[in-house]
């Protein structure tokens, strides 16, 4: 026993480091912070609250790049809003001769951003509406240029959204001009990319992006961004396609958010499928790995 | 003054009270990490304020009290921002124990208020970030390397940076005191 004692003294910070080391694995492993609930959403609130009394604050960067942003989106947008309206008439004509249904247009609802966190490669934004403006967790954000992300978090009266350039954001998307699908990531900084896309299939620098059918997370058809590189890889069938983003992150102050919850059972069914493919690959690592 | 002094003074002699003023320091810069650093972040880089926090209590208090701010900083910090509950917590109990090994109880000033610090910072956010990102990027298509060195480089570097800051306040501090004897 006096030995043992011994022991514990004389290597008194390697058995605490090696305890403290198997708390947080065991935290890794079992403890999410989206099981925290309730008290997650109190610190969103309480971190909403504070980001919101000191909102005034400026941030010079972001104001620069938001009117550059701003000045390049009125050009686009008066270019293209007299092609919107005879598309428009066309269309309608179109589909009152094919007797088409409307798309249905979920509600959205305005908000400011009050804060934003990119520290350490976490992108979440706060936003100024929460639950009792009907926003809840899973419910998309968007913006006149595209997609922004998915609200992770309500509180009454915040909400935390975590963008698209994240590193757990994968898109279901479609390039709108040849119908080609595949899974949108995050690249690093402001890029994303789709990997996987064989050298055959007709990709081209300026090619839009947008939200497809087959995602269950993001309303089809919202814009995701633009083609800015087709990288063939070399000893590989597949390319690798860089993509800018339709938004622009770093001047983002207003979005709205779609009162649209996706479909809990097809979101449950699509989930337990992600965690059987992740197990598999993690116990065909492991095996590897030995 | 006198009343600076006279409470330095208790937080000098209690260790109690003084594990209370890291705790409510810990938990201001969590806030102000959370809130503020988006305004001075380059290129979506900031400095790490919770690792100079924890390698600052380990130079004065040691290596087991620098494990363990460490991980309580770190436990804190993946409470406030969404992320994957021990990432932190881990890493930064692992960089309060190699702090801790430049502990000494002669020179604690003397560590904190030179270059050493800055040397002992670069090391400890080095080793803080490998850590970090190779938890932070597990289970992704991200290529470890090249974000360790995207990513993890340049945050060492801005929070060798900002440990300037903490080291000039020493080095004054040191400064006062030699003068008062």
């Amino acid at each position: 026993m006096r030995r043992f004692i011994e022991f514990v003294v004389r290597f008194k910070d390697y058995i605490t480091l090696s305890a403290l080391m198997v708390i947080c694995f065991a935290m890794m492993t079992f403890g999410n912070v989206a099981q925290l609930g309730g008290f997650r959403t109190i610190v969103v609130g309480g971190i909403g609250w504070m980001q919101n009394v000191f909102s005034w604050i400026p941030n010079p960067v972001a104001l620069k790049s938001e009117n550059r942003a701003l000045r390049e989106l009125n050009l686009q947008l008066s270019t293209e809003t007299a092609k919107m309206r005879q598309a428009m008439l066309e269309n309608e004509k179109l589909r009152k001769m094919l007797a088409f249904k409307e798309p249905s247009s979920a509600p959205i609802v305005p908000a400011e951003v009050i804060g934003k966190t990119t520290v350490q490669l976490r992108n979440f934004i706060t936003i100024n509406r929460g639950a009792k403006d009907k926003i809840k967790p899973g419910m998309v954000a968007k913006t006149d240029a595209g997609v922004v992300g998915t609200v992770v978090s309500a509180s009454d009266n915040f909400a935390l959204i975590q963008l698209i350039i994240d590193r757990d954001a994968r898109i279901a998307a479609r390039i709108e001009r040849t119908g080609i699908d595949g899974i949108v990531a995050w690249e690093g900084e402001q890029n994303l990319i789709i990997k996987n896309i064989p050298k055959s299939y007709d990709v081209q620098a300026g090619d839009l992006l947008v939200t497809s059918n087959y995602s269950n997370k993001y309303p089809a058809g919202i814009p995701v961004g633009r083609v800015t590189e087709v990288r063939d890889e070399a000893n590989s069938l597949f390319r690798k396609i860089l993509i800018t983003p339709a938004v622009k992150f770093s001047s983002l102050d207003q979005l709205y958010v779609v009162l649209y919850v996706p479909n809990p059972e097809r979101a449950q069914m699509e989930q337990e499928i992600e965690k059987r493919v992740e197990q598999s690959i993690q116990a065909r690592t492991s095996k590897r790995v030995r | 003054m006198a009343v600076f002094s006279e409470q330095s003074s208790v937080l000098n002699t209690s260790p109690a009270l003084r594990y209370i003023y890291y705790a409510v320091i810990a938990l201001v810069l969590c806030i102000i990490h959370r809130m503020f650093l988006d305004l001075i972040s380059v290129a979506g880089v900031t400095p790490d304020l919770l690792l100079l926090l924890t390698v600052w209590i380990a130079l004065k208090e040691g290596q087991s009290v620098g494990q363990f701010a460490g991980f309580g900083a770190g436990l804190l910090f993946d409470i406030i921002s969404v992320d994957v509950l021990g990432t932190n917590a881990l890493a930064k109990s692992i960089a309060g124990f190699i702090a801790g090994y430049f502990y000494s109880e002669d020179e604690r000033e003397d560590k904190t208020g030179s270059y050493k610090f800055l040397l002992i910072v670069f090391l400890c956010a080095l080793i803080h970030n490998l850590i970090y990102f190779f938890f932070y990027i597990r289970l992704t298509e991200m290529g470890f390397l090249e974000f360790f060195l995207k990513y993890g480089v340049a945050s060492t570097l801005y929070t060798t940076v900002a440990a300037v800051f903490p080291m000039l306040i020493a080095s004054r501090k040191k400064r006062y005191d030699d003068r008062d004897f």
